[in-house]
């Protein structure tokens, strides 16, 4: 079907359906058939749209959001670079001049060694040893005290020996009563001393 | 120019105008709906001032464009043509109402400048003076265009 003359566009046949306002259109649309019917098209037409969903606003990505990566690494590398300082141990006592020096433990019951034992029974028998850096030597005073009292025993006499691994303090001594004891040395080197502990429970 | 204020009221408003603009030119309701819905999805996040009527207009003869560009859908909606009802030819090229066969076959050969000059004119029938109203460019430069479109045409028509 032709037009009479230049077609009115879709697109204004588009608007014209909806204000019906323009009077040029509506007076070629009386003359015109092809015109006529598409604007018929346009206003019986129904178009079935399916919903627009509307997605919810994104959270904003906060700065530091991007950051967390370069944080990651940072902290890794503190971790890794920055030296922590050593948890005090209680078996271990700082010495100048001589270091570090550890307490242990040795328990023989009827026969039976046990390394760094932490329960007592009685006839147990128990040897102290002390670590530290070869070379050198110290003074090491073994002393126990029962739990609840402000007095020691000191069941071996005073030792100087010669630093090393697990250097056997001379003498065995044995733990009695029903409750916890702690164990410890004291060491001295050059005026400097300190006390290394460990406790023991009854079974 | 009229003011398209939000996604879901631009949805609603042009919505139909839009979906049957682009079955003029995909000659299948379906498809035509799947591409306004999927326009307005798509836009959604990006929503601004510059969206305006020209604009969705344009970009669904852009969507509708590469739909045909596709072999596999544009094989279909082919093959529907046949059995749809054709629509009123008032504006023809070359004596031939365009259909999605020459829009195809142009869309191949034509860029997205021109695509939208041969739609603007021989599908939703616009004046040489609204289509240069609508895309911001002189009559000049429209004439040369459809100039343009029929050479095309006849080289197409010449190779088949």
């Amino acid at each position: 079907m032709a037009c009479i003359g230049e077609p009115i566009s879709w697109p204004r046949l588009e608007r014209f359906a909806q204000s019906r306002a323009d009077a040029t259109i509506a007076a070629h649309l009386a003359q015109c058939p092809a015109c006529a019917q598409c604007l018929g098209e346009i206003t019986s037409d129904v178009v079935a749209l399916p919903p627009l969903a509307v997605p919810a606003p994104r959270r904003r990505t906060q700065w530091w959001w991007f950051a967390l990566p370069a944080l990651a690494v940072a902290a890794i590398v503190l971790l890794l670079v920055i030296p922590r300082a050593p948890a005090h141990r209680d078996n271990v006592a700082s010495i100048k001049g001589v270091g570090d020096v550890t307490l242990g433990l040795v328990r023989d019951r009827a026969g039976n060694i046990l390394e760094d034992a932490t329960t007592f029974a009685r006839g147990d028998r128990w040897k102290v040893v002390v670590t530290c850096a070869p070379g050198l030597d110290t003074e090491i005073e073994v002393f126990v005290m029962e739990a609840g009292k402000t007095t020691a025993d000191h069941p071996l006499a005073p030792a100087r020996i010669a630093c090393g691994n697990r250097v056997v303090v001379p003498g065995a001594f044995e733990i009695t009563g029903a409750v916890a004891n702690r164990i410890c040395v004291l060491v001295a080197s050059d005026g400097d001393t300190g006390t290394a502990c460990l406790t023991v429970t009854p079974e | 120019m009229e003011a398209v204020s939000d996604p879901q009221t631009a949805y609603r408003a042009h919505g139909p105008a839009l979906v049957r603009k682009a079955e003029r030119m995909l000659r299948s309701r379906e498809d035509a709906i799947d591409v306004v819905h999927a326009l307005f999805a798509d836009l959604i996040p990006r929503w601004n001032k510059s969206v305006d009527l020209p604009y969705l207009y344009r970009a669904v003869t852009n969507r509708c464009c590469n739909v045909l560009r596709d072999r596999g859908t544009r094989a279909r909606l082919l093959e529907r043509e046949q059995t749809s009802a054709a629509p009123i030819g008032r504006v023809r090229l070359d004596d031939e109402v365009v259909g999605v066969a020459l829009i195809a076959a142009l869309a191949e050969q034509l860029d997205e400048a021109h695509m939208q000059v041969l739609v603007a004119r021989f599908v939703d029938d616009m004046t040489q003076d609204e289509i240069a109203d609508h895309l911001g460019l002189s009559r000049k430069t429209i004439g040369k265009r459809l100039d343009r479109i029929r050479e095309t045409v006849t080289t197409l028509r010449g190779a088949a």
